[in-house]
């Protein structure tokens, strides 16, 4: 019998394991533990909506009401300091204690810091307070660089623009979101920026980032931009500590199989902290991914009410930059040919990439009808024919059944 | 909240003509939706897509309650509307959107022995997931 679940960490995955466990008629009891002080909320508007118009009408996730009908507590502003795996337990930063029958670990992660960079006007973003100090020198007219062209720093850069600021945006590799995309794909993305007034600054690294007074100078190659803020988004470290202390097993993240189970009985893992077993890539993965931290969190529910479940998603995530709607399915680190559907020129395609003729993941810009399909092709490692991948006239379940 | 005296889903040729002196609007032909599996109309000033699956129709508000993007230039799978912007399913029939617990509004269709579609441009909205 389960009576009590606690998580440790109340975002994403949290809300939706509460969810699921209360639309799933579990009447135990349920406890989300919180560092942050604010309500559960989701990450993705903080460098899209909210940072453009503040706009934070979808932001918390779950409702005070819900939560006082669902009987569902929430201890914020008090992380989890102790771990005790054997005994089944979490000790509160403030001396509490709680027992539990299922503990689910979904810490995230925290921004990366650059070493030596410190300045009030250099700031990262994560959470919410960090969106806050961001909102506040992100002034019309106001010069912002960007460090970092990930899917983070584009979209602090397009904000920025909606927003009235000079930006320029500093990313390392040949293209923004290469490592990711590929150099091709990087380009056309780096083309987006251009056109949305953006100055890139490609292919060289970061040497110096110094404030002094009100000005930040970041040393770029044999340039200096000078700044009003900064903001670096060079990725996160995941918030492993607690379980490492406690001896589960760490490697970057927390290593669970594919039901995510820790490897001691009634401990989980979830979301951007948890290194998962992928049966359809056939080894562990640790994304960060709003989708997957959802779809993980309702896969532990299960598995606490004993309904067995696994994680085998394919990935998916989004990117809205400018006007533009972007879309990932599928996972790729390698690929030897990229098929295009729709028109680069137009900015409304789908771009399919294919290891050995089977298709690893799709990255569409303006074709989100495209990503459902793609999402099953990949998942069914399907080996469509190249042409009739690329016809815009082509029924892409089509593609499928001819598997 | 379903209300009886108009179906959702109107299985092609089983549906009642419309009522005379009703709101009903003339909108598709059920071949060419079958055809194009969807549509975008205008009722009463408002987009409204339209879909064909499993041999039946349905209409929707095409303005996503996420982030506005158009339904109608989504797809149908599984009974399942799903928006191009960032993937939310709505069911067909009723528009709820079982992950976010919200819902798309839809309307009344019906289809007469003609294979004509009509539209009553009234939205109806279902608070739970048994609406
Ligand atoms: C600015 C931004 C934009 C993003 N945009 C997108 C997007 O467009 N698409 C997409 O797919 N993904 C996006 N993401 C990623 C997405 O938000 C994450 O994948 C998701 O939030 C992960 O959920 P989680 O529950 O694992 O972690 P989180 O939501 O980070 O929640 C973890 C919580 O645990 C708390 N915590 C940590 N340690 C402790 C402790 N010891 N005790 C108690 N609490 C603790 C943390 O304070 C935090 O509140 C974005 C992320 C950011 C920061
Ligand atoms: S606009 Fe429809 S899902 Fe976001």
């Amino acid at each position: 019998m389960t009576d009590t679940v606690v998580a440790v960490g109340a975002g994403q995955v949290s809300a939706v394991l509460a969810r699921t466990l209360r639309r799933r008629k579990f009447d135990g009891r349920i406890v989300l533990v919180g560092a942050e002080p604010h309500r559960p909320y989701q990450r993705p508007p903080l460098s899209k909506e909210y940072l453009v118009d503040g706009d934070d009408e979808d932001l918390y996730l779950l409702p005070e009401q819900w939560c006082a009908d669902k009987d569902v507590e929430l201890l914020l502003g008090t992380p989890v300091t102790g771990l005790d795996v054997a005994g089944r337990s979490v000790t509160l930063a403030d001396g509490r204690t709680i027992g539990a029958d299922a503990i689910v670990l979904a810490t995230g992660g925290r921004a990366r810091r650059l070493p030596d960079v410190e300045g009030d006007r250099i700031l990262y973003l994560r959470t919410l307070d960090d969106a806050g100090r961001l909102d506040q020198l992100l002034q019309p007219g106001a010069r912002l660089v960007v460090v970092g062209g990930g899917f983070i720093g584009s979209e602090v850069a397009a904000a920025g623009r909606a927003r009235g600021a000079e930006v320029t945006l500093v990313e390392m590799l040949e293209q923004p979101l290469a490592r990711v995309l590929g150099t091709q794909l990087g380009a056309v993305c780096a083309q987006v920026h251009v056109r949305g007034g953006v100055q890139l600054r490609l292919g060289q690294p970061v040497e110096s980032i110094v404030q002094s007074g009100d000005v930040v100078r970041v040393r770029v190659g044999d340039e200096t931009l000078e700044a009003d803020v900064v903001v670096v988004g060079v990725g996160i470290e995941p918030n492993v500590e607690l379980a490492d202390a406690a001896g589960l097993k760490v490697d970057n993240g927390i290593v669970v199989d594919e039901q995510l189970r820790t490897g001691a009985p009634g401990i989980y893992a979830a979301g951007d902290v948890a290194n998962v077993h992928h049966p359809l890539y056939g080894k562990s993965l640790r994304v960060e991914h709003f989708d997957a931290a959802s779809k993980q969190g309702a896969v532990v529910a299960n598995n606490i009410l004993g309904r067995e479940s696994t994680f085998a998603d394919p990935y998916w995530f989004w990117s809205d930059q400018y006007d533009l709607n972007l879309q990932y399915t599928g996972h790729a680190t390698s690929w030897d040919r990229v098929v295009l559907r729709g028109s680069l020129d137009d900015l409304a395609f789908t771009a399919f990439y294919l290891e050995d003729g089977v298709v690893r993941a799709a990255f569409a810009i303006e074709r989100g009808d495209d990503i459902a399909a793609a999402g099953q092709l990949v998942a069914a490692q399907a080996r469509p024919d190249p042409e009739a991948l690329a016809d815009v006239d082509t029924d892409l379940f089509d593609l499928l059944e001819g598997e | 909240m379903v209300d009886d005296a108009a179906r959702v889903r109107a299985p092609e040729g089983e549906a009642p003509a419309p009522s005379s002196g009703g709101s009903w609007v003339e909108v598709a032909t059920v071949k060419e939706l079958a055809r194009h599996k969807k549509k975008l109309v205008e009722v009463a000033g408002e987009p409204i897509a339209l879909f064909y699956a499993d041999g039946a129709v349905s209409a929707m508000y095409d303005v996503c309650i996420h982030k506005e993007r158009s339904l109608s230039k989504g797809i149908v799978m599984g009974g399942k509307v799903i928006c191009p912007g960032h993937q939310w399913m709505f069911d067909v029939d009723t528009g709820w959107c079982e992950e976010e617990e919200r819902c798309q509004p839809s309307y009344p269709v019906r289809v007469d022995d003609d294979g004509v579609v009509y539209v009553e441009p009234r939205q109806r909205i279902a608070r739970t997931a048994d609406d």
